[in-house]
């Protein structure tokens, strides 16, 4: 192991506002969102980008944070769950509806699935059942079953059928 | 956490600036591109290296290009960006269609190319397909470059021919003709493929002129032999009934081991089930 | 029973409202252990053992202890001054391997250092010297006349209480349990028989994959001990941690903010004394947070062997069981011997069976623990129970529903002797089912479809209290020890608080899992939220509706048989008061409180065990590979037999929870072991069912005939429609097939291997 300490002085745009931090070279994006920047929102399950619970936005592509280095976020714009809803509290879309749609239990596998249904939506506004599945695949969530997920999606896409699910 | 130990990363600016990087850490240093297979092994205490050395810094081998008669991919081109190429789809929708089912959304938005090819992971599903394409990867160190094809370049697991302080700069894929008919096909239940059939064929009506078969993910490294493509080749309705015997025959070149994927037995089974659908899905 | 009121009647009961968690948790503001940081924390990470089992010969820590910023290693060897051993049945769990390791994973030491790399950087310079031993993996070995004890002496026993078996942890032999039941003369019966199945069954080892792995932060000092914990049942914990320091029950705290999911998996004491220990010893706060892989290492449930067999008459009626289970509990007890008396229960199912005899054993291993996981035992045992009721109809020429709606246990019979009645309508389920999946209409050709159902004696001990506390303005807090780990207890319990008083829900909060603030609650898991403290809820609030009564007679100077309660408040003749003008009229400020207070035990209506059944259908269409041997489920149907779902949304959301689950295990979930190794011990090769998985067509039913203990005749949920999925699965494939499959995971490669030998025959 190396004593030597690679300082990386990173400069980002987070949630739209302009961030300085110094890390180090090995840190990861999620270390530094967590316990430099303390935001927390940004979870940490598996570590080996199969969960997505650590799921965030660089430039509009999801990526496991938990693997990224911070050094990768350098010039880029980061968006964390913290950066969804608006300054006035109003929810985003997705929020909203993974409420009212009972899309989470513990909540744990939730910020990175929200993020990542941002991703999917930002790039394709009414994916079907299938596009959403094969996008959303790689985020686990070991509580809801993913129905109400795909539910949630599909109503903001304006998509969903029916109230129930029958 | 399972958290990384300290390194340092070095920010090349050419070929050979990160040649000699790379010459100048020796054993302690490697290349790192998307890391999202060197930093899982690093987290895991499987390797250890002291200094990282950023190819995505080297300008220039972040594009996709189309030649008179290939398709260039610069090495540090990620899954998603070859997933989503117009230049990619138009000519080589087989590629498209494989890098879309690579790992998931992050992986392919972070992993590359050049990382997949490099780390000869034997569940690669670019390997066995840029095989059957018959792709040939450009490899450049201090003292120039080198071309080699797949089989070449991929030595066993975890084994390439690529030298320590050498980097992989692109592929060049052969453009699609119109008598090519290719399908790229997996079956996978876990993060990583358990088998995968390319099938590349180049047809004249009703004639298969000449095949190329590989599979993936059983062995050390993709597997093909001239004596299955010879089987492969032939009137349509002929080759149809030889499908079978030249699943055989990719079986026993692949001879695949029993591990966590499946047993031995099973995954020759699966290469005859996925030569025929790999057959009838290019044919279609 | 509280039924007062009838379905229809309700003004926030039995209504999907929105969860009270909902902001939280899409905005990333809710908060778990993993997210709380302490003034003066450190951090603890631990070194395991490599070996499955061993002496410790030597450990020499001075070179990790040495390394800047490291405030300490801690071993086996520095527990003098405390009792290092815990365990909910027996305490033969050390905090920390004392002298021997009995698996691969075990702790043996942890490092104590200023921030979370450090400790992770000093452990490879700790140095431990291991003497192997013969390791026991199966229960084979287990069993074998000269294997080697895991356990050489008897352990002081646990909190587990309602429990009616005998522990013989540690007395000469590596059983770790063993339960029996058994009534009728189940010899005769199969002599007598018109016919018979048989078989051996296996359910796998399973990872409960709670996204939040074990997490905790310790801080031991003259005060005391505080824990943040990631535990389900935090008073549980206490009960451990005040043993472990011989402190007064009030001196320990523990504190359970959200809970990133359980599953059981977070049932009782895991992680907490370690972190305890450390803090303890180096003196100041200390977390010790778990990898993924480390809570693998942590945890799995039990696995089950189980030969069966199951007899009917001339007329189709079941007359008989028997089975015989062995089970791997791993290298301590924890809870595991809860999970043989509940499987042993369960392997009867809802059915009225006049003969059954029921043996059961569990095995200490050198593996890794095994513990209480969703359905206690059930799914294991309803593999063997569930096949067998196919295999019966099958070879007796019935249609499997038809034979199962001929054999349900009915709403009152008495079908397990010295248990409450069975209460639920059975048939009406298994009938909504049928119809869901149009049971009459053939599957189209590669499909099969199948139905299934289980019944469990809940686990939960009745043993529950709360308090609410009525503010001035009219707001109300709870005080309730369940913790929120998903199932919606902090949306279910306001639900409840909010319909009694008659007040909006949003005037009602929720204060839980804090020892040291919120009343004693035994646990949360066995489904036992919605039905003890729910029902603790109902009677807290009408006491403080009792105290309000009587404080507005003395202000109104009128008798309290003037008074009539209305939604929100009290009349008497003109006047009407709400709670909020009363409380103030009362202490003549606008401030002030009433504490309404509940204590539920094993009595009155709770007297009789279990405090409900749990008895849930499931249905599936799935389609067949054969040439893979692949199964993907088309179609998903749960009937949940609830009493009354108090929201229903939420109560759907487990039944799909727990179903998915179920598939998991049906379809590919399994801990794999080579020799002493746990061969897939990442989520990189542990399959867990995926966005891919989920059937394109749901149906999610609840029967609500509020026939149960509980509030508004309400019974719990949230495990049952895991305990088919896997029997559903090896019915739909044998329908299909005609090869029948007794081994779960149904993995490709094992559909594939079935279907080849039936074709070599
Ligand atoms: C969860 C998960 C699922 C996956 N699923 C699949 C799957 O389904 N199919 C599949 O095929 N793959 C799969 N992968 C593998 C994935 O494709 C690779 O991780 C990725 O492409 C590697 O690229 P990278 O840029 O991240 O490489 P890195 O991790 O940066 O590098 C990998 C190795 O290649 C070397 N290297 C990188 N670039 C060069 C270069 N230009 N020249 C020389 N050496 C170089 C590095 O030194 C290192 O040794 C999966 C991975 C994960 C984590
Ligand atoms: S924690 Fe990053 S993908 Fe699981
Ligand atoms: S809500 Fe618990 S893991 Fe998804």
């Amino acid at each position: 192991m190396t004593d030597v300490k690679q300082i990386v002085n990173l400069k980002f745009t987070l949630n739209g506002k302009a961030v300085e931090v110094d890390c180090e070279a090995e840190e990861t994006l999620a270390e530094v969102l967590r316990d430099r920047l303390n935001l927390t929102g940004t979870k940490i399950s598996c570590e080996v980008q199969v969960c997505g619970a650590c799921t965030v936005l660089v430039d509009g592509l999801p990526v496991s944070s938990c693997t990224l280095l911070a050094y990768e976020a350098r010039g880029k714009n980061v968006t964390s769950i913290e950066g969804l809803a608006k300054p006035d509290g109003t929810l985003h879309p997705i929020q909203q509806a993974f409420i009212d749609e009972f899309a989470f239990q513990c909540g744990f596998c939730t910020p990175g699935m929200i993020l990542a249904a941002k991703a999917l939506l930002d790039e394709n506004p009414k994916p079907s059942r299938d596009e959403i599945v094969h996008f959303m695949d790689g985020n686990i969530c070991r509580c809801t079953g993913y129905v109400p997920i795909v539910r949630a999606i599909q109503k903001v896409a304006g998509t969903l059928e029916s109230k129930h699910h029958k | 956490m399972m958290p990384l130990r300290r390194f340092t990363i070095d920010q090349p600016k050419s070929v050979k600036e990160a040649a000699e990087m790379l010459a100048h850490h020796g054993e302690n240093g490697r290349l790192y591109a998307g890391g999202t297979e060197l930093l899982l092994a690093m987290k895991h205490d499987l390797l250890r290296y002291e200094h990282l050395v950023d190819v995505k810094t080297v300008p220039d081998l972040n594009t996709i290009s189309v030649g008179n008669n290939n398709l260039h991919i610069g090495a540090t081109v990620t899954h998603r960006a070859v997933e989503r190429s117009a230049e990619a789809r138009e000519h080589c929708p087989v590629l498209v269609d494989m890098e879309h089912n690579v790992a998931n959304v992050r992986v392919r938005a972070t992993g590359t190319l050049g990382g997949n090819l490099c780390f000869a992971e034997p569940h690669s599903d670019p390997a066995a397909l840029l095989l059957a394409l018959g792709a040939h990867v450009h490899v450049a160190g201090k003292n120039g470059e080198r071309k080699l094809n797949i089989d070449e370049l991929i030595q066993g697991a975890y084994e390439t021919a690529i030298a320590p302080d050498e980097l992989m700069t692109g592929v060049d894929i052969p453009l699609a003709a119109k008598s090519r008919r290719a399908a790229y096909m997996k079956f996978q239940i876990k993060e990583r493929p358990t088998l995968g059939l390319a099938l590349v064929l180049d047809v004249d009506g009703g004639n298969i002129k000449s095949a190329r078969a590989v599979v993936g993910s059983i062995s050390p490294k993709p597997a093909r032999s001239d004596q299955v493509d010879k089987i492969l080749a032939g009137s349509r309705a002929d080759v149809e009934k030889r499908l079978a015997d030249a699943a055989q025959e990719l079986a026993k070149v692949a001879d695949p081991v029993d591990d966590l994927e499946g047993s031995a037995e099973y995954k020759r089974h699966l290469v005859g089930v996925f030569l025929k659908r790999a057959f009838i899905k290019a044919l279609s | 029973m509280q039924q007062e009121k009838k379905k229809g009647d309700f003004r926030v009961v039995n209504h999907a409202i929105p969860r009270r968690d909902g902001r939280a948790k899409v905005t990333g503001r809710a908060t778990y252990v993993s997210d709380v940081k302490l003034v003066g924390m450190a951090w603890a990470k631990v070194l395991r053992s490599p070996y499955p089992h061993a002496k410790i010969i030597s450990i020499d820590t001075s070179k990790a202890a040495a390394r800047p910023g490291v405030y300490g290693v801690l071993t086996g060897n520095d527990l003098e001054g405390i009792n290092p051993y815990y365990g909910h049945a027996v305490k033969d769990h050390p905090l920390l391997a004392i002298g021997k390791v009995r698996y691969v994973g075990e702790p043996v030491a942890a490092v104590v250092a200023v921030d979370e790399r450090t400790a992770f950087e000093a452990l490879e310079f700790i140095e431990v010297k291991y003497e192997e031993l013969k390791p026991v993996l199966t229960h084979d070995e287990a069993m074998a006349k000269d294997a080697p004890l895991l356990h050489d002496r008897v352990f002081e026993a646990g909190a587990l209480r309602g429990f009616e078996g005998d522990t013989t942890a540690g007395k000469g032999s590596n059983i770790c349990q063993a339960h029996h039941i058994q009534w009728g003369n189940v010899e005769e019966a199969f002599k007598n028989a018109a016919a018979v199945v048989e078989g051996e069954y296996y359910f796998p080892m399973t990872y409960a994959y709670a996204m939040e792995a074990y997490v905790a932060i310790a801080d031991v000092n003259d005060n005391g001990v505080t824990v943040y914990s990631s535990a389900q049942h935090p008073f549980m914990v206490r009960h451990d941690l005040k043993a472990i320091f011989n402190l007064p029950v009030s001196q320990v705290r523990l504190v359970v903010p959200f809970v990133g999911g359980g599953y059981g998996s977070k049932s009782y004491t895991k992680i907490e004394p370690l972190a305890a220990a450390c803090s303890w010893k180096f003196k100041r706060p200390v977390k010790l947070q778990l990898t993924i892989e480390e809570a693998m290492l942590t945890t799995r449930s039990d696995d089950a062997l189980t030969w069966m067999r199951t007899a009917v008459d001339a007329n189709g009626k079941i007359i008989a069981r028997q089975a015989k289970i062995l089970m791997n509990t791993g290298a301590y007890a924890e809870n595991s011997p809860l999970v043989v008396e509940k499987s042993t229960n369960r392997c009867v199912g809802p059915y009225s069976i006049p003969n059954v005899q029921i043996d059961n054993y569990s095995f200490y291993t050198n593996t890794v623990p095994a513990s209480s996981y969703r359905g206690f035992g059930c799914a294991q045992v309803t593999l063997p129970g569930e096949s067998q009721i196919d295999e019966l109809a099958a070879k007796i020429g019935k249609d499997s529903y038809e034979f199962r709606v001929m054999n349900a246990a009915k709403n009152g019979e008495e079908f397990f002797p010295k248990m409450r009645p069975f209460e639920g309508s059975l048939k009406q389920d298994l009938d909504i089912a049928a119809k869901a999946l149009r049971w009459n209409e053939p599957a189209p050709k590669g499909r099969a479809k199948s139905i299934a159902c289980s019944t469990s004696d809940a686990g939960a001990y009745p043993l529950t209290s709360t308090a609410i506390r009525v503010h001035a303005d009219g707001s109300v807090t709870i005080l309730t020890g369940s913790t929120e780990l998903g199932q919606g207890s902090h949306t279910v319990l306001p639900q409840i608080a909010a319909e009694e008083l008659g007040i909006p829900f949003d005037k009602v909060h929720v204060m839980s899992s804090d020892t040291a603030i919120t009343p004693y609650d035994r646990s949360t898991g066995a489904s036992r939220t919605t039905t003890l403290m729910g029902s603790a809820m109902i009677d807290a609030c009408r006491e403080a509706i009792q105290q309000m009564v009587a404080m507005a007679a003395d202000v109104l100077k009128v008798k309290t048989e003037q008074i009539q309660v209305i939604p929100g408040g009290i009349r008497a003749g003109e006047i009407q008061l709400n709670w909020s003008q009363i409380i103030s009229k009362y202490y003549a400020l606008p401030d002030g409180e009433v504490i309404g207070r509940a204590y539920i035990r094993k009595a009155g209506r709770f007297a009789q065990i279990p405090v409900f059944w749990e008895t849930v259908s499931t249905g599936v269409e799935v389609a067949i590979d054969e040439e893979t041997g692949k199964i993907d489920v088309e179609k998903l149907v749960t009937v949940g037999d609830v009493g009354l779902a108090i929201n229903p949304a939420l109560a759907e959301g487990q039944d799909i929870g727990a179903a998915t689950m179920g598939l998991g295990t049906g379809l590919y979930e399994e801990l794999v072991y080579e020799g002493s190794q746990l061969m897939n011990g990442s989520i990189l090769e542990y399959r867990l069912p995926r966005f891919k998985d989920t059937a394109k067509e749901i149906e999610l039913n609840l029967v609500e005939n509020q026939d149960g203990a509980g509030p508004y005749g309400a019974k719990g949920g949230g495990e049952g429609s895991l305990n088919s999925m896997a029997a559903n699965i090896a019915n739909a494939v044998a329908r299909a097939t005609g090869v029948r499959i007794r081994h779960a995971p149904l993995t490709p490669e094992r559909v594939w291997r079935a279907l080849k030998e039936q074709k070599a025959k």
